[in-house]
């Protein structure tokens, strides 16, 4: 019976700590994060005054807050399928053939992955750059006329950051898609080649469903990491101009949070976006589920 | 029992690990500065209306936006006030401020006295506006600047606190402390129009008619950096058309301003000012970019840009076109021999509510407005708004400075100050939409519609 009591001690010790960091700061503030939005106040001002749903039924006619979240779900959307097709593209093409110059192909991929986002947005001023930037240089070149298309104008900075966020997330999915790739037993693809299989085949026939675990995984990475990312990408490339046209939802949040003093109205919406990603995160995991197959 | 010690030392466990977070908030910015000295928390000593007493044992913390000028000269003028008045300085200067002091101001710790401009995209000062969360300095225009005989008030030059970016209440007191003027008007290479032998616009009929000249040759008539230059454009635009009284009613709100025919004006005139717009300009009217929008003019493929004094020290290295001169001139005439407005652009100190020694942050605003404080920020080309300052002005500065002397009037003010709005701020309804207006994807009756709407809102939450 001693024995036994010692022992729950002792695990109560040892777990202790976690939960205790993991209550005050995760718990806590996100509990705070749900009850200040049901309030008006500022970011540095003590005063709060208890507004119920109000913040919630506002944004619902905010259009800008509408035009952030389309922003958002299109980041998120467009961003998951282009990474997700082409890093398993990649992943399957630096696993499974012999190429010359493997490693430093999976080294190039890596690298925007480790630059900081500060860097990759001074990177694509210089690409994006309307008199003579390199992707218009290069247009011009190949149309034989000058080509100025206002990257970052309207019309097209959405695309542009679409592709800022493609080239940065690539890496970094390759690499984990190629470690679960790389673990399947070549016996899995002999055979099947003795039995007639292309490649085509063996990459959608053994490939994708035993790495099925891993790819679900990453896709949750996705939304997450795209509504995070965009929000670094709008604020060191856009500041979410030109007149909000790349507003996302988390760089508006941050301007109503603290430059426009209506902090609650910014924790409104970070309860909409915390719940929209669970939501969201839940549903892919869903729709997903597979039996999962073993080898 | 021995559940309950396990309990008690679990709870001391995460108390320390607690205390040992909460204890960073004692650290230091990285900032450069005159010595890593830590607060010594000692009480505020009573009084200090102006006169040095030996308070050694105080420390205030600065916390000031390094700008175009520099910081050196916010490092002189702590050690200058250290050396006056035997008060500690804590200095902490940063191209990103609000980034900086705004996690521990959200934790409860502010500086003493903050140095910052308004129009900002982080939009602090503003916020701290609205919040009514600044201390009333009205006094400190009574008390003695440090190390000298004179009133505050006696040194300051006439109108610079009396305006609503300093008294943003309207109700008589002064919150905030005007720092740094710099007249802004339209900046242009008085090179080229040497060269092509133009003379530059007094109203905006002449304006439109160097627009088309200057197309023929490839020039575009305008650029701006971003829109947030747009206010200090805006109000000087709204100063030229309808003169102060229209300019005060329509910072206020007043019903049915936006339909009165010197708004319309105001409205056209930006309108049509934008299809006269080198087309590039929105896709580069970023933070990152802005510099880009300003080479332009250096390039002589923009004439004109709004623009404040600080842009010959931030463009000094860039390349330009030979014989290139910078040029300022206030802003056109709506009609010939109609008044000329420049705006009169200026940064404020100011107290938060939250500051811990306050008596000693007021010395330290009396002592920016010193001979000696004056003189250090001039150096770095930083132009305090005291009487007299003009004379001791050479190059550039004189000729910009000068503005006022040539028949131009000066502009200040700004929009009235409103309880925070959700979904709604001043850039975002008055000057965002100039970037659409440029690339077309929205029509002037569109701007205006929004501006109303908004000001309707604004006008409701005025804070009296």
């Amino acid at each position: 019976m001693k024995k036994r009591s010692g022992r729950s001690v002792f695990i109560f010790l040892c777990a202790a700590p976690a939960v205790i960091l993991f209550t005050v700061f995760m718990i806590i503030p996100t509990i705070n994060v749900f009850r200040m939005s049901l309030f008006r106040r500022s970011a540095y001002s003590p005063t709060e005054e208890f507004v119920g749903w109000e913040n919630f039924s506002r944004l619902m006619q905010d259009t800008n807050f509408i035009r952030s979240m389309q922003n958002t779900i299109l980041l998120i959307v467009v961003v998951t399928i282009v990474t997700f097709a082409l890093a398993l593209v990649f992943a399957a093409i630096l696993t499974r053939e012999k190429i010359k110059g493997q490693n430093f192909f999976r080294v190039i991929f890596y690298i925007p992955n480790i630059l900081s986002v500060v860097v990759i947005s001074a990177i694509f001023s210089a690409i994006y750059d309307t008199n003579n930037g390199t992707l218009n240089s290069l247009l011009s070149l190949l149309k034989g006329e000058t080509v100025s298309i206002l990257w970052k104008g309207e019309s097209m900075v959405m695309v542009s950051l679409i592709i800022a966020m493609v080239w940065q997330a690539i890496g970094y999915y390759m690499v984990m898609y190629m470690a679960s790739m790389s673990s399947i037993p070549q016996s899995l693809y002999e055979s099947a080649s003795l039995d007639g299989a292309g490649r085509l085949t063996q990459f959608f026939q053994i490939t994708i469903p035993l790495i099925w675990t891993n790819i679900r995984t990453t896709l949750t990475f996705f939304i997450i990491s795209t509504i995070n990312m965009a929000f670094l990408f709008v604020k060191a490339m856009t500041s979410g101009g030109p007149n909000g046209a790349s507003e996302v939802v988390l760089s508006y949040m941050y301007k109503q949070a603290y430059t426009n003093s209506t902090y609650g109205y910014g924790m409104a919406i970070g309860v909409v976006v915390f719940l929209f990603s669970f939501g969201l995160s839940a549903l892919v995991n869903a729709v997903t589920k597979r039996r999962t197959l073993e080898f | 029992m021995k559940k309950f010690l396990s309990v008690l030392l679990a709870a001391a466990m995460a108390m320390m690990m607690l205390a040992g977070c909460s204890s960073g908030g004692d650290a230091t910015t990285g900032a450069p500065g005159n010595g890593e000295t830590n607060a010594a928390e000692t009480a505020a000593p009573e009084g200090g209306d102006g006169t040095e007493a030996a308070q050694s044992d105080v420390t205030i913390t600065v916390a000031a936006i390094e700008t175009a000028y520099g910081s050196d000269m916010w490092t002189q003028v702590c050690d200058a006030f250290t050396a006056q008045t035997g008060i500690g300085v804590e200095l902490i200067t940063d191209r990103n401020l609000e980034d900086v002091i705004g996690a521990s101001m959200a934790a409860g710790s502010y500086p003493d006295v903050i140095h910052l401009a308004t129009g900002r995209e982080a939009a602090l000062t503003e916020t701290f506006i609205k919040d009514q969360n600044i201390v009333d300095i009205t006094d400190v225009l009574s008390m003695t600047v440090p190390g000298e005989d004179v009133q505050v008030s006696e040194k300051i030059a006439g109108g610079f606190t009396e305006t609503s970016l300093t008294n943003p209440y309207g109700d008589g007191k002064t919150y905030l402390a005007p720092m740094f003027y710099s007249p802004c008007g339209l900046f242009y290479n008085a090179g080229l129009f040497e060269e092509k032998g133009w003379t530059v616009p007094t109203t905006w009929d002449e304006m439109w008619e160097l627009g088309d000249q200057a197309l023929e040759e490839g020039i575009y008539l305008f650029t701006y950096p971003t829109t947030g230059y747009f206010d200090a454009f805006f109000y000087a635009l709204m100063y030229t058309v309808g003169g102060p009284e229209f300019f005060d009613q329509a910072t206020n709100y007043a019903e049915g301003i936006w339909d009165t025919p010197e708004a319309q004006t105001c409205f056209d005139i930006v309108a049509r000012l934008a299809q006269y717009t080198e087309p590039t300009t929105p896709a580069q009217a970023n933070d990152q970019d802005f510099t880009k929008n300003q080479q332009l003019v250096l390039d002589n493929r923009a004439l004109f840009m709004p623009n404040g004094t600080w842009i010959v020290g931030e463009m000094a290295e860039a390349p330009r076109a030979d014989g290139f001169e910078w040029g300022m001139t206030a802003l056109p005439a709506v009609e010939t021999g109609g008044d000329r407005y420049s705006y009169t652009w200026f940064e404020q100190a100011w107290i938060p509510s939250g500051a811990e020694h306050q008596d000693e942050a007021k010395q330290f605003i009396a002592f920016l407005y010193s001979d000696v404080a004056c003189e250090i920020f001039a150096a770095a080309g930083a132009i305090q708004p005291v009487l007299n300052i003009s004379e001791k002005l050479t190059g550039d500065n004189q000729l910009f400075y000068s503005i006022y002397d040539n028949g131009a009037k000066a502009a200040m003010g700004n929009f009235a100050a409103f309880s925070p709005i959700e979904g709604l701020d001043v850039r975002t309804v008055w000057f965002d939409p100039v970037n659409s207006l440029v690339a077309g994807t929205i029509t002037e009756q569109d701007w205006i519609d929004g501006i109303k709407a908004a000001s309707d809102q604004m006008r409701a939450n005025l804070i009296q």
